[in-house]
């Protein structure tokens, strides 16, 4: 009787979970199917007319008109380039050095490591924007306006990621580690051979934050870049709401090709993310 | 055999002698509309095959962040060669020594070609800066059928335009039309520059004005006068009673569409509205409010002190300017000529053409943005004003926050002395 | 003394200095070059007045940026704004976060293809999220369209992003659906840390499913809140995108940020000293804050 109603109980508990998640889906789910409804729909004056009732959801008539809109008014397969080199780039150089000197801060017992810790933590908090000017004045001396390196370089060491590797290691065991010492193997061998491997999965997190940062990055590449050869899709975004008169049709055209390879990208390796957070700092 | 391989010979020699002299310039544009964007990289690729001392390369920047991209170039003292600018930052760029004079490059008679609205933006402290190849013309556009039916006049030409009374009778006639859902759009969803350039007019229509341009020092008792009151809370109530949108969902969709039967706006929607409603568009003249002002000014050609070339530089803007060329670029965006005799030349413009209004109106009552180097400041606030305007803010306290946020910048540049 | 012990000894006095720097260096130099030296750069304009765009020679003018800065009322309306966008959306962002993480933690079918709809919107860039939003957000749009059919016609269209009061609390809920997948991630992982086993002896002694989430899992999740609250904290003092985007800090200032007062004043007004005074202001408040938080939570976690 006692056990009826339990499973009783389980039952309508998954139910219960079952209409939550799903309304709750539908709540997450909705802009982004409205954004590729819009970006389907070829008429502007439907768009504008229809954005009142469920009918604008659903386009009359299917097209890639706005599609094709966005690639006559701008090569968008440059931007997409430019953007996939600069995030690439960007976050494999920041693995390396931010790993490093993670390592190097938990692993190693010297004067001032502790006060180091303490001045990565504090750096944690300086909001880009508030150096942006600064650091204009500066890469500019370096004569790295309009470039790709101007996008890169200052974007690889960061203090939240080399702070959540440092929070990994530290609670990392060091059994490996002792034991390769003692076979004789140099530090940086140590660190590339056996940490690095092992490490996978905080790294990956700490890819795809610094993927998710980098990608919508904007302020700065409208600041630096000028003409088409170096500049991301933000920016190249941004051209479209400058320009009058804006058509939401070409808007979430180019919204929705920015978005979905993201999306399918992150679908991809998502059960290797959520992995890899369980094992991180960050939690 | 022999000569030949040696004429061959020779001829190569002089191609690639003539290839080495070629001056490089680099010229940077506001990406504007389609159309606009496409007679000037015609213009770049024709000027190009035509000669071969001179190769312009064109770079074409966002105009949503245009000035905010050209501050940060001139920081880096990274200019191009060429620059075109929006008229009422020209004063600016001259003032922090970023243009370079275009008068030793400018016979009087050529000077004497162009509009006199053109040359007052451009010219600061005595001297030209800019030359645009056209300028704007800020009118109303009416749907003939609905104003016809509203049973309203319609104004020929300048010194026939609404008076103020007249105007707001015509926007309550039309708001009793049953397919009609506002009278009038305003773009008070475009941001940016058109608040300043398309809504200052009704301010100094009223008296009022953005700054004092006696001395251009301050804003006070100019931009927050009872002038200026009575103005806003004019427009205000336009928003509030209902005879404008104050968020049109799209850009013009509702006037060419024939909800909305008139449109303040300016030359650039001329290629459209014919379009969509054929031998309906109208162009209709500003209305006549206690002085009679409308808007002008428009994007502009400069020379960077940063261009090591500026002769070669000039070449290629007096290819710009060439009155065929003008035409060429008028007849794509609708946009004023900027020189008399390309305006004869122009099928658009000259004396009966269904756009003559504009050049009347800039002959006699358009008035130019300030010209004074704390432009980009008094934009900003005027601006900012708008936005609250429309949302429903008190009047005089979004007024007096202007003037010092105006009055401010004034003081923090010293007076912007001449340097 | 053997061998391997020996070695174990020498190993460990290595590990000083030395054989870190090479580790260290890398990032140490970015770290000084792309944002140390711009830092104190931004306090050593804070003193001057240097513009953007000037022929006038800049020159020092002690501390009358930071004087200035008290007489300036949208700085301070700025200021009050942040605070009440981090009073409201941090602790709803942190409680909807650790309710889906409850919710797709559930051992039955569909819970990973739900995780992953709900985290979609993270992966979305802001500029596009910004964008699609104020067009569900318009008066005659989609979310209009939706109150009123639920309230069977009985809504008034209001304009979201055009009224004072309603315009804030309108960003602050596409934020919390746009930032919260990343939270509840957080969460999940903090919730599949806990020994199964704390629970099973909870069944054992008799607790039901609310005693054992309050006794059992929050204290567990005690470190995992703990980042979310802090990192929440600091991403919502930094609110730009959206406001920029959306409204531009109105309807009458009621969606300015600090932030935004330092872009407009640096880059639109040109006023590069002042706006450098308010960004070190600013950065210390932020500091400030994070230090009250991580006292008033008391972190259990070695950092060191």
């Amino acid at each position: 009787m006692r056990q009826r109603s339990r499973k009783r109980m389980i039952i309508i508990n998954r139910i219960i979970s079952y209409i939550l998640m799903i309304i709750l889906a539908i709540f997450f789910l909705f802009p982004l199917l409205y954004m590729i409804s819009v970006s389907l729909n070829p008429s502007e004056i439907d768009i504008v007319n229809q954005m009142s009732s469920i009918k604008g959801f659903i386009p009359t008539t299917i097209s890639i008109e706005n599609f094709k809109d966005v690639f006559d008014r701008m090569p968008f397969q440059r931007f997409l380039f430019n953007s996939v080199l600069i995030v690439g780039t960007t976050i494999i150089a920041g693995l390396i050095v931010n790993s490093m000197m993670a390592y190097g801060l938990a692993r190693f017992s010297f004067k001032g490591r502790k006060m180091l810790v303490s001045i990565i933590v504090a750096l944690i908090i300086i909001p880009f924007e508030a150096i942006a000017i600064p650091l204009l004045l500066i890469t500019n001396k370096m004569g790295w306006l309009d470039s790709y390196q101007v996008q890169i370089i200052p974007f690889i060491a960061n203090p939240l990621y080399i702070f959540l590797l440092y929070q990994f290691f530290i609670n990392f065991p060091k059994d490996l580690e002792e034991a390769a010492l003692i076979d004789g193997a140099g530090w940086f061998k140590i660190y590339w051979k056996i940490v690095l491997p092992l490490s996978r999965p905080v790294l990956a997190s700490v890819a795809i934050l610094h993927f998710l940062m980098q990608w919508g990055s904007f302020l700065w590449p409208l600041m630096v870049t000028r003409g088409y050869t170096y500049r991301p899709l933000t920016v190249a975004m941004q051209t479209f709401f400058g320009q009058a008169p804006i058509y939401w049709g070409d808007i979430m055209a180019f919204a929705t090709m920015m978005t979905i390879p993201v999306i399918i990208l992150f679908i991809f390796l998502q059960n290797q993310f959520v992995k890899s957070v369980a094992t991180t700092g960050i939690k | 055999m022999k000569k030949v391989v040696s004429i061959l010979f020779v001829l190569l020699i002089f191609l690639g002698i003539s290839v080495f002299s070629q001056v490089e310039i680099t010229m940077w544009f506001h990406s504007g509309r389609g159309e606009e964007r496409e007679v000037i990289e015609d213009q770049v690729k024709r000027f190009n095959a035509m000669q071969n001392e001179v190769k312009v390369v064109a770079v074409q920047l966002p105009e949503g962040s245009y000035n905010d991209q050209v501050n940060a170039a001139a920081l880096a003292g990274d200019l191009p060669d060429i620059l075109d600018l929006d008229g009422p930052f020209v004063s600016n760029y001259a003032w922090a020594g970023y243009l370079r004079p275009l008068d030793e490059f400018m016979p009087s008679e050529l000077k004497e070609d162009f509009l006199p609205s053109i040359i007052a933006q451009g010219t600061y402290n005595g001297k030209i800066y800019a030359l645009g190849t056209f300028d704007s013309g800020l009118a109303l556009w009416g749907n003939k059928a609905l104003l016809e039916k509203a049973n309203v006049r319609i104004p020929k030409n300048v010194e026939d335009a609404w008076t103020f009374t007249e105007f707001m009778d015509v926007l309550r006639r039309l708001k009793e039309l049953p397919e009609v859902t506002y009278s009038l759009d305003l773009k008070a969803n475009d941001r940016g520059e058109w608040y300043t350039y398309g809504l200052s007019p009704f301010f100094q229509g009223f008296g009022a004005d953005l700054i004092d341009r006696e001395t251009y020092m301050s804003a006070e008792g100019v931009l927050n006068g009872p002038e200026a009151v009575a103005a806003a809370s004019w427009l205000q109530a336009l928003f509030e009673q209902g005879f404008v949108n104050s968020n049109p969902p799209g850009y013009n969709v509702e006037f060419l569409n024939g909800e909305i039967p008139l449109e303040w706006a300016g030359h650039w929607e001329y290629p459209q509205g014919k379009g969509a409603l054929g031998d309906d568009l109208v162009l209709i003249p500003a209305p006549k409010f206690f002085k009679h002002v409308s808007g002008m000014g428009s994007w502009a050609w400069a020379i960077t002190t940063n261009s090591k070339n500026p002769e070669a530089s000039w070449k290629f803007l007096e290819f710009l300017l060439k009155p065929e060329e003008i035409v060429k670029m008028s007849n794509a965006n609708g946009a004023v000529p900027s020189r008399y005799s390309a305006i004869e030349l122009s099928e658009l413009y000259k004396e009966g053409g269904p756009l003559n209004i504009y050049v009347q109106q800039l002959n006699t009552i358009a008035l130019p943005r300030p010209v004074t180097p704390g432009y980009p400041a008094i934009t900003l606030a005027f601006q900012d004003m708008i936005g609250n305007l429309i949302r429903g803010v008190d009047v005089q306290e979004i007024l007096d926050r202007a003037v010092r946020v105006i009055d401010q910048d004034i003081e923090s540049n010293q007076g912007y002395p001449i340097y | 003394m053997n061998k391997a012990e020996k070695s174990r000894k020498m190993s460990y006095k290595q590990r000083g200095l030395k054989q870190a720097l090479p580790f260290l260096l890398p990032a140490s130099i970015l770290l000084f070059v792309f944002l140390i030296i711009p830092f104190f750069f931004a306090f050593y304009l804070s003193f001057t007045n240097t513009r953007l765009i000037s022929p006038i020679p800049p020159r020092f003018v002690g501390f009358s940026n930071y004087v200035r800065m008290l007489g300036d009322d949208l700085f301070g309306k700025a200021l009050l704004n942040n605070f009440y966008f981090v009073a409201i959306v941090v602790p709803l962002q942190t409680i909807f976060a650790l309710f889906l993480a409850i919710l797709v933690n559930q051992k039955i079918k569909g819970s990973t293809t739900f995780r992953t709809i709900y985290f979609l919107p993270t992966v979305t860039t802001m500029v596009v999220v910004a964008v699609i939003w104020t067009f569900l957000y318009h008066p005659e749009g989609t979310i209009n369209a939706i109150l009123s059919f639920i309230t069977f016609g009985n809504w008034e269209p209001i304009d979201f992003l055009s009224t004072e009061r309603i315009a804030f609390p309108t960003i602050m809920f596409l934020s919390i659906w746009q930032g919260v997948g990343f939270q509840m991630l957080i969460f999940l992982a903090g919730l599949q840390e806990i020994p199964e086993s704390l629970y099973e002896a909870a069944t054992i002694d008799g607790a039901n499913k609310w005693k054992q989430f309050i006794y059992i899992t929050l204290p567990q999740l005690k470190n995992t809140s703990i980042f979310v609250i802090i990192s929440t904290t600091i991403l919502a003092f930094k609110l730009f995108d959206q406001v920029y985007i959306m409204t531009s800090g109105g309807p009458n200032y009621s969606t300015y940020t600090v932030m935004l007062h330092i872009y407009n004043q640096g880059f639109r007004m040109q006023n590069v000293g002042y706006a450098s005074s308010l960004t070190v202001i600013f950065f210390l408040i932020i500091l400030g804050v994070s230090l009250i938080q991580r006292i008033l939570l008391r972190e259990e976690r070695e950092v060191f």
